[in-house]
């Protein structure tokens, strides 16, 4: 038995068995009589009853859809070329129509020019008259992903998800030559924070994308898992102390803020005529309104309606109108004027507090505005006093249920 | 004392010898196998490990008999390719393993002893202080074997497929996987991939030529699913087993330490060098273009 393998076989294959066959399986070596379970029916060429043409091997099928593919490529291209000329063509038609300039006119002119003279009450909007670029109305085709070969292209393509893949491999290559040069760094005595770090990544206005932007960006289908792991991948990036090294390629991937931001609101702030700068603002709460003036270099006094903070008797609203200056750490800098009138005592607390934090706002830095704002210090309370219902006591209260 | 061949192995050894023509426009072959004989290695059937299937052992009584009738004697080209299976190391790869470089690479260090594969204990040297210890006199001819291999694959224009899910040295796999301008997979494992390619990409794909594995484990210590797809499909395998890895399906094991970063980045470098050279060899062979 051992001499059997120890002699191994010269066999002499036809063509057809061999050629253009990346894998010849056992079968096709061996006597045909027998039962093999390692056989696969999809890639073993059989030869038809004919005999004339066997069945197309797989090399064959994958030049067979490579042909296809570059048949259908050319044809759409083909296509698109005719439709542009076209498209073209009509738009000097309209701009002769409209009385516009043929040479420059944008897509918004030609979006108007129709609604104008194809006036449509159609609900269904894709269904409207519409005359786009042919680019933007056929859909794109999908790129092929291999050569006449069978070879693919990228790198990763058997993972299904080769350009998500890439972009992860990419980052996490850039995250390994920073730490190399933070060791570099490290070695030379050199690794202390300098200026130009704050100024070159600046994350406090903007926000990792979307995964809707991520997803039609790597144009695959990815998960709610892949992309909370390019999250994380991404987060443990920028948290590097050199990431603003990389701060142009980590911009990509950052969108403004598109939540509430206060950043628009922030004023200025102004200097008095004895060189103290101060912000005046204006606060509401319930009916109440509080005029609030802060004025900078101060000591901490405070004066409302011309009185002490002994103005309100409860340690409660003395604390309500202390909270936004101890938040940013100013207490005892600032000096604060104050006007209220209207409301109960709660009600122009309420109102100091806002127009205090409002003005405090011009004061402190964006970021520290954006942690005011996050803790509720500039949102106006809208809250009113509910009316009262008929066929109940109050509000909310009813009468008294009985069963019987 | 070697380790006894792998079945799969075996079966490859087999296919080495039919896969002489990969060229569009090659014609009949004569297909031999001298450098197989020439080692006087022993292909037993009987000495596989247990569960040789009956296929194969009729497949050996089969080689006795005569000729299938529609097979041609059809000599036209000399198949040039085939010449460099006549040299014992064509590509000159044989030479880039040393002992010293692996055990400088602690390519010897296994895991502990409780954590041990009973089919690893021949390739073990023994057991120090409890962690286990390859024999890298025999990691060393296996490791040529896997690197001969791979520059042949790549001689004859395959694809190659880098695999592990070993996260931490993943990233260096994919890289050389790059720079070989090959492929790599380093990510979770959908079943259908190789089995059901067809619809998993759409349409009619090539795949692989060969898997190596630098680590043969998934996340969960168990024998990653490409390594049963790939004996499925037929597909070769060269893989980094561990002494707390399964090497029977693995065409080509190389026992050694697949944990460290530094041993990874070792058999990464020597395979990215086997394959360029095994693809330089094509150019100049003029076999194809890449």
């Amino acid at each position: 038995m051992a001499a059997h393998m120890g002699r191994l076989r010269h066999a002499v294959l036809t063509n057809q068995t061999l050629l253009n066959n990346w894998r010849v399986i056992v079968s096709d070596v061996l006597p045909r009589q027998f039962h093999y379970s390692c056989t696969l029916d999809a890639d073993t060429p059989r030869p038809s009853k004919a005999f004339n043409k066997p069945a197309p091997t797989k090399a064959e099928k994958i030049s067979k859809a490579m042909k296809a593919y570059i048949e259908r490529a050319q044809a759409q291209d083909e296509m698109l070329k005719r439709e542009t000329a076209d498209y073209e063509i009509g738009k000097r038609h309209l701009a002769n129509i409209m009385g516009l300039d043929p040479e420059h006119m944008t897509d918004r002119q030609v979006k108007e020019s129709i609604q104008y003279l194809l006036p449509s009450g159609l609900y269904d909007l894709p269904s409207r008259p519409l005359m786009k670029p042919p680019q933007k109305v056929f859909p794109k085709r999908k790129d092929a992903q291999f050569g006449m070969d069978g070879r693919p292209f990228h790198s990763f393509f058997y993972t299904g998800k080769p350009q998500f893949y890439e972009l992860l491999h990419k980052v996490t290559w850039k995250l390994e030559a920073l730490k190399k040069e933070e060791d570099k760094l490290r070695d030379s005595g050199a690794l202390f924070e300098t200026e130009e770090k704050t100024e070159k990544l600046s994350l406090h206005e903007n926000e990792w994308i979307s995964y809707d932007t991520l997803k039609a960006r790597v144009m695959e289908d990815i998960s709610q898992q892949d992309y909370g792991q390019f999250l994380k991948l991404m987060t443990r990036f920028v948290e590097h102390p050199l990431a603003h090294k990389e701060a142009r390629y980590i911009m990509k991937f950052r969108q403004r803020l598109n939540r509430q931001n206060f950043g628009d609101k922030i004023k200025p702030l102004k200097t008095a005529k004895d060189g103290r700068s101060f912000m005046t603002a204006e606060g509401y709460r319930k009916s109440a309104v509080a005029d609030v003036t802060v004025r900078g270099h101060g000591s901490g006094r405070v004066a409302i309606n011309g009185s002490d903070l002994e103005y309100f008797s409860l340690s409660m609203h003395r604390e309500q109108i202390m909270f936004p200056i101890q938040f940013v750490n100013m207490l005892g800098e600032i000096d604060i004027e104050s006007q209220v009138s209207g409301g109960g005592s709660s009600s122009q607390a309420g109102a100091i507090r806002l127009g205090l934090a409002q003005a405090l706002t011009s004061f402190v830095s964006p970021d520290v505005v954006e942690k005011m704002r996050l803790a509720g210090l500039l949102t106006r309370d809208p809250r009113r006093k509910e009316r009262k219902k008929p066929g109940q006591a109050k509000a909310r209260k009813k009468f008294t249920w009985k069963k019987r | 004392m070697s380790a006894p061949l792998s079945k799969s192995r075996a079966l490859a050894c087999r296919f080495l010898s039919f896969r002489s023509i990969l060229k569009n426009n090659g014609s009949g072959v004569t297909v031999s196998c001298p450098a197989f004989i020439a080692r006087g290695h022993n292909y037993s059937l009987k000495g596989y490990s247990s569960g040789t299937s009956p296929t194969l052992q009729k497949a050996a009584a089969a080689e006795a008999s005569q000729l299938p009738e529609d097979v041609v004697e059809d000599v036209v080209n000399v198949d040039v390719a085939a010449k460099s299976l006549q040299h014992h190391d064509y590509f000159g790869v044989r030479e880039l393993v040393t002992v010293s470089d692996m055990f400088k690479a602690r390519v010897h260090l296994g895991h502990k002893q409780g954590l041990r594969d009973p089919y690893m204990a021949p390739y073990l040297f023994g057991n120090r202080l409890g962690v286990d210890i390859f024999d890298l006199d025999q990691t060393l001819t296996l490791f040529q074997d896997a690197l001969n291999f791979t520059a042949h694959i790549a001689y004859r224009g395959g694809i190659i497929l880098f695999l592990t899910r070993h996260r931490q040295t993943m990233p260096w796999v994919e890289r050389t996987a790059v720079e070989a301008k090959e492929y790599s997979h380093c990510r979770f494992w959908k079943g259908g991939t190789f089995t059901n390619a067809a619809v998993q990409f759409g349409t009619v794909t090539r795949l692989p030529d060969l898997c190596i594995f630098l680590n043969t484990q998934n996340n969960a210590f168990l024998p990653h699913a490409a390594i049963t797809d790939s004996a499925k499909l037929l597909i070769p395998t060269v893989g980094i087993v561990d002494s707390n890895c399964d090497p029977r399906l693995i065409t080509y094991p190389v026992p050694g330490n697949d944990d460290t970063p530094v041993s990874v980045e070792y058999y990464c470098s020597l395979f990215k060098k086997a394959i360029l050279i095994g693809k330089r060899k094509r150019r100049q062979d003029g076999l194809g273009k890449d």
